[in-house]
């Protein structure tokens, strides 16, 4: 295995993981990475700087409700014949280290029990005929690729520290980790410096009761939270114990200006919801900073870099929204294919899949309650058939003593006792809203597209439909909505949107497509385009993504379009083309793309909210 | 809290019968039970948040308010104030260990005697005070450890079909608080409102027949962001209270100082919150007293059946809450008359969440309330 002080780059996500190991009621570390950035192998590292016999828990993604929480224990409770209580994977990461890999793709649930969790220090299991509370404190490392997807607020908001999404270092840092691999680097080394490190925690451990942080810089810190728009009260008591924590790293008793931006680099500003309205404002509460230039264009920058500090910190002090963002644009880019065209070729072979299926099913999706049937079709319901088994127990004994002489098991239980579970698949359909914001029409098709989302929301609670939205004007498409079941957010996304400019119909198309699929990794099977556009796309997918592509012809946008709506159809994406272009402008291109997606075309220029709702329901 | 139901749970499943030794005198005999200190952080001391305060106040005045549904920002302090009511509720007497919670004369009615049997009397029982129970309903229950279900241990080692009680038996006559209440399963929730609805639980599983009385304060909360709530359970809250993240500097160094001195020495911060803590609990008393004496004038029914009607909602749900937590709310503030002074402050708390759903309404609720209620007050001309 990889030790942590092997890995190189990652800096700050080390910084983070140093933190916590002196104070552990920060909660945790969340690192969002790309794949191979060595990530992963940074989390598991962190179990070498914790003391030895602190608990390693990994928490595989598809793990059952059950084996999170906990419930019975199937075989020692037939062994001895009363109720044995298995602890689930949270209970065992008590007072250690529960580590997720790929956050993003966990299931909602979990992550709901996950929060739970943190929020309680304690499992509450009343499953099953058992009613216990488990003690689940632990410390959370979790990494996800933000290619994923993004992890749900809430849990993000239990974790105490959020390193900023970077793909510097990777180079070297896999350069180093292929040394390690290959044995070039001593393990003596390694060794010793593993002991040193986890001498500095121990002894930040102790130093950490004395540290203190003044009021001004407590103030600092809470004013720096709400000018970054940071939700709620858990950021201003992870930001001061991060400072608190760093500066016991450093055997301080007094909090200085760099663990105050450690602590409003990696608690604050990636909790941030606005850029703040003044940042000198913000800052004049914090203490004065000789380093930093009043009227530098960087005082914009929370954490403005400091002047001697080593190069590799001066990149990472770069790190605003702003350049997160931009990162993040750029891991886009390089992931979009060179031909777009071949997608589709590898995907026609699969069928179409994704009717509306039985909710009631035997493997997937929630346990919902029990019935007779054969062992092998399902998941043994082991306390429902103990109960079945349970009356006939005195007579069954009988029974074989008289055929077979004494009889050994403390149960016995027959064929016809059987119970499995039936599961409920809890995701309902997807929909995903695209709304052609360019053009005149546009405001008329916003306010359409505002009005159904919210009517879908509110009628079809029921089926726990989920809602996504995508707005494509100008140059190409933009998600405004990543899938979610909350009206107010889909509301307050299509109040302030821009209009007019091109039509980028296939960037939408593509940028659907890429949100159908991960909502698929998460188990929401059956997903419905709703496009609402007059269908005339003139933006080429490569000039979306790339400024200075050549302009793409008529026919090649529109073959682009074909390409990307057959792989729609292929993987099973049901649509429906809601057609807004007065009838004596329109030139048949809505119900083209209608027959292409294989979905169904709905005339409506004037379309009421309620109509549009009632043709993607139909 | 959580201890508050458990604790419960091991006494009652001692499953005492009581009764048996009872000698003849007159009332029911009472055990004599200390209360408990919890170690929850004191509802007291929670800072701002004053709408959901207030709301769980009332609802422990008048528990047929129906409950609070609390919803807003994450990490505002929403569940910890729940899970601090507990110790600012009263006590109540229930019959000694029972596993429902029942009065006296709940017990004597639900426990008819068989044929032939000597009728049961007050006299042969034993009562105890108990803390009014807080239970919390994880998302991850399954449906038997709410509803209740058969006894498997019993039904192992003795071939017994006995019954165990699940969550809404321990919640009779107290709080039911459902964290991330937006994400709760479908199927817990069509149980919830059947239970809700009725005041009692029906158990016909696994050849088991049972009934027993659930009425509780269904508490909720979540963040909005996650997802929507059902419109039915939405309607089967009393009272919606919202929760904002609070932007004063001084007030969120005082949470952060005083949540650093509870996590520091738990003990020493409880104390020094018990005057408050006792104050509280004396006025909540006080009110609940009072309560029977307060009156509403016609003038105010008057307003506030115009109010509803101008708002346009359904039913007769509205006037019905908002004259209950109106009374409840005066009775917190020693009054006993409840003018519309009253109603003003708790309007927005008993009809938020009953408005019509408008997809392009962007004004918030709360305004709307006022400047209806305003109209109809002829305190602005109509527009």
């Amino acid at each position: 295995m990889i030790a942590f002080t092997d890995i190189v780059g990652m800096d700050l996500a080390k910084q983070a993981m140093m933190l916590l190991a002196v104070d552990p009621s920060l909660g945790g570390v969340v690192v969002p990475a790309a794949v191979g950035s060595g990530k992963s192998t940074l989390a598991r590292a962190f179990s070498g700087i914790v003391s030895k016999d602190t608990p390693f828990v990994e928490l595989p993604l598809n793990v059952t409700e059950d084996r999170l929480i906990g419930g019975v224990d199937l075989e020692a409770t037939l062994l001895q014949g009363k109720r044995v209580v298995q602890h689930g994977v949270l209970s065992k990461a008590h007072q250690g280290v529960l580590y997720v890999d790929s956050l993003s793709l966990l299931d909602s649930s979990a992550v709901s029990h996950v929060m739970d969790a943190m929020s309680r220090g304690a499992v509450l299991v009343e499953r099953e005929g058992l009613s216990e509370v488990h003690p689940s404190k632990f410390m959370l490392i979790g990494t996800y690729d933000p290619s994923d997807g993004d992890v749900r607020m809430g849990l993000l908001d239990r974790v105490g520290m959020i390193v900023p999404f970077t793909t510097q270092n990777d180079y070297r840092a896999r350069k180093l980790i292929v040394n390690c691999v290959l044995g070039k680097r001593d393990a003596e080394d390694t060794d010793d410096e593993l002991k040193m490190l986890r001498g500095l925690i121990e002894a930040a451990k102790e130093q950490l009761p004395l540290v203190s942080m003044t009021k001004e810089q407590m103030q600092g810190l809470i004013q720096s939270a709400v000018s970054l728009g940071v939700e709620g009260n858990r950021a201003d008591i992870f930001a001061i114990k991060a400072a608190l924590a760093s500066a016991a790293l450093a055997q301080r008793t007094d909090v200085d200006e760099d663990d105050l931006k450690l602590a409003l680099k990696l608690v604050l500003v990636p909790r941030a919801t606005q850029m703040p309205p003044q940042e000198e404002e913000v800052m004049d509460d914090m203490p004065p900073d000789e380093e930093m230039p009043p009227d530098s264009p960087e005082s914009e920058d929370q954490d403005a870099p400091e002047d001697n500090s080593d190069p590799n910190e001066e990149e990472e002090e770069e790190e605003t929204p702003d350049m997160i963002e931009e990162l993040m644009m750029e891991a886009i880019e390089t992931e979009l294919p060179d031909n777009i065209m071949n997608i589709s070729l590898a995907a026609k072979r699969k069928s179409r899949s994704g009717s509306r299926g039985e909710a009631l099913n035997n493997r997937r999706g929630r346990f919902v309650r029990s019935q007779e049937g054969e062992m092998r079709s399902g998941k043994v319901a082991i306390i429902p058939t103990l109960i079945s088994a349970a009356p006939w127990q005195e007579s069954r004994r009988e029974e074989r003593k008289k055929k077979f002489g004494a009889v050994k098991t403390a149960l016995i239980i027959n064929k016809e006792d059987v119970r499995i579970k039936k599961f409920r698949d809890k995701s309902g359909t997807l929909y995903i809203f695209m709304v052609d914001a360019s053009g005149s029409m546009a405001l008329n098709r916003m306010r359409q597209a505002k009005g159904a989302v919210s009517h879908l929301l509110q009628n079809a609670y029921v089926h726990r439909d989920q809602v996504s939205l995508i707005s494509f004007r100008g140059k190409e498409a933009q998600l405004l909505l990543p899938p979610s079941q909350s009206v107010d957010r889909a509301k307050r996304e299509l109040d302030v949107l821009p209009t007019g400019g091109g039509t980028p119909l296939a960037s939408a198309l593509f940028l659907g497509l890429e949100t159908a699929k991960q909502a698929r990794t998460k188990g929401v099977s059956q997903i419905m385009f709703v496009v609402i556009t007059d269908g005339r796309g003139n933006i080429s997918l490569q000039s979306s993504y790339d400024p200075d592509a050549p302009k793409a012809t008529k026919e090649e946008v529109q073959q682009e379009i074909e390409a990307i709506s057959a792989t729609i159809f292929a993987e099973g994406v049901a649509s429906v083309i809601i057609d807004t272009q007065m009838n004596y402008l329109s030139r048949g291109e809505a119900p083209k793309l209608a027959e292409k997606l294989g979905g169904r075309y709905f005339y409506l220029p004037n379309a009421k909210a309620e109509e549009i709702a009632m043709a993607a329901l139909s | 809290m959580t201890q508050t139901a458990s604790a419960a749970k091991k006494t009652a499943s001692t499953k005492a019968k009581s009764g048996s030794v009872a000698a003849k005198a007159s009332g029911p005999k009472k055990a004599r039970t200390k209360k408990k200190q919890g170690t929850a952080f004191p509802f007291t001391a929670i800072v701002g948040q004053e709408e959901m305060k207030l709301s769980l106040i009332l609802n422990i005045i008048d528990p047929r308010i129906g409950g609070v549904l609390v919803m807003g920002h994450r990490g505002t302090g929403k569940s910890t104030t729940v899970r601090a009511l507990a110790e600012v509720l009263p006590m109540i007497e229930r019959v000694k260990d029972d596993v429902y919670n029942r009065s006296v004369s709940d017990y004597l009615e639900a426990e008819k005697p068989k044929k032939g049997a000597k009728a049961m009397t007050p006299e042969d029982m034993t009562i105890e005070d108990i803390p009014v129970p807080v239970v919390d309903l994880p998302l991850g229950a399954t449906e038997d450890r709410v509803c209740g279900t058969i006894d498997i241990e019993q039904a192992l080692t003795s071939g017994v079909k006995a019954f165990e009680p699940g969550l809404l038996a321990q919640s009779n006559r107290g709080f039911l608080y459902i964290d991330e209440v937006n994400l709760l399963d479908d199927h817990l929730v069509d149980v919830l409102l059947d239970v809700a609805a009725s005041g009692r639980n029906v158990v016909e599983r696994e050849g088991i027949s049972i009934r027993h009385p659930a009425r509780f304060v269904l508490v909720g909360s979540g963040n909005p962001e996650e997802g929507e709530l059902r419109p039915q359970l939405l309607d089967r809250f009393g009272l919606h209270a919202r929760i904002i993240t609070i932007l004063d500097v001084a007030k969120r160094v005082e949470i952060v100082k005083r949540r650093h001195d509870y996590d520091d020495d738990p003990q020493a911060f409880l104390k020094k919150w018990t005057r408050e803590q006792n104050k509280l609990q004396k006025k909540i008393l006080q009110a609940k007293e009072l309560l029977s004496e307060v009156t509403m004038g016609d003038e105010v029914l008057t307003d506030v059946a115009k109010l509803c009607m101008q708002l346009g909602i359904d039913g007769h749900r509205g006037e019905l809450t908002i004259t209950r937590t109106a009374n409840a709310f005066a009775a917190f503030n020693g009054d006993k008359v409840v003018t519309i002074e009253h109603v003003r402050e708790i309007a927005g708390l008993c009809l938020r969440h009953r408005l019509r759903k408008d997809p392009l309404e962007v004004m918030d609720p709360g305004e709307k309330i006022d400047r209806e209620l305003a109209k109809v007050l002829g305190e602005v001309e109509e527009v």
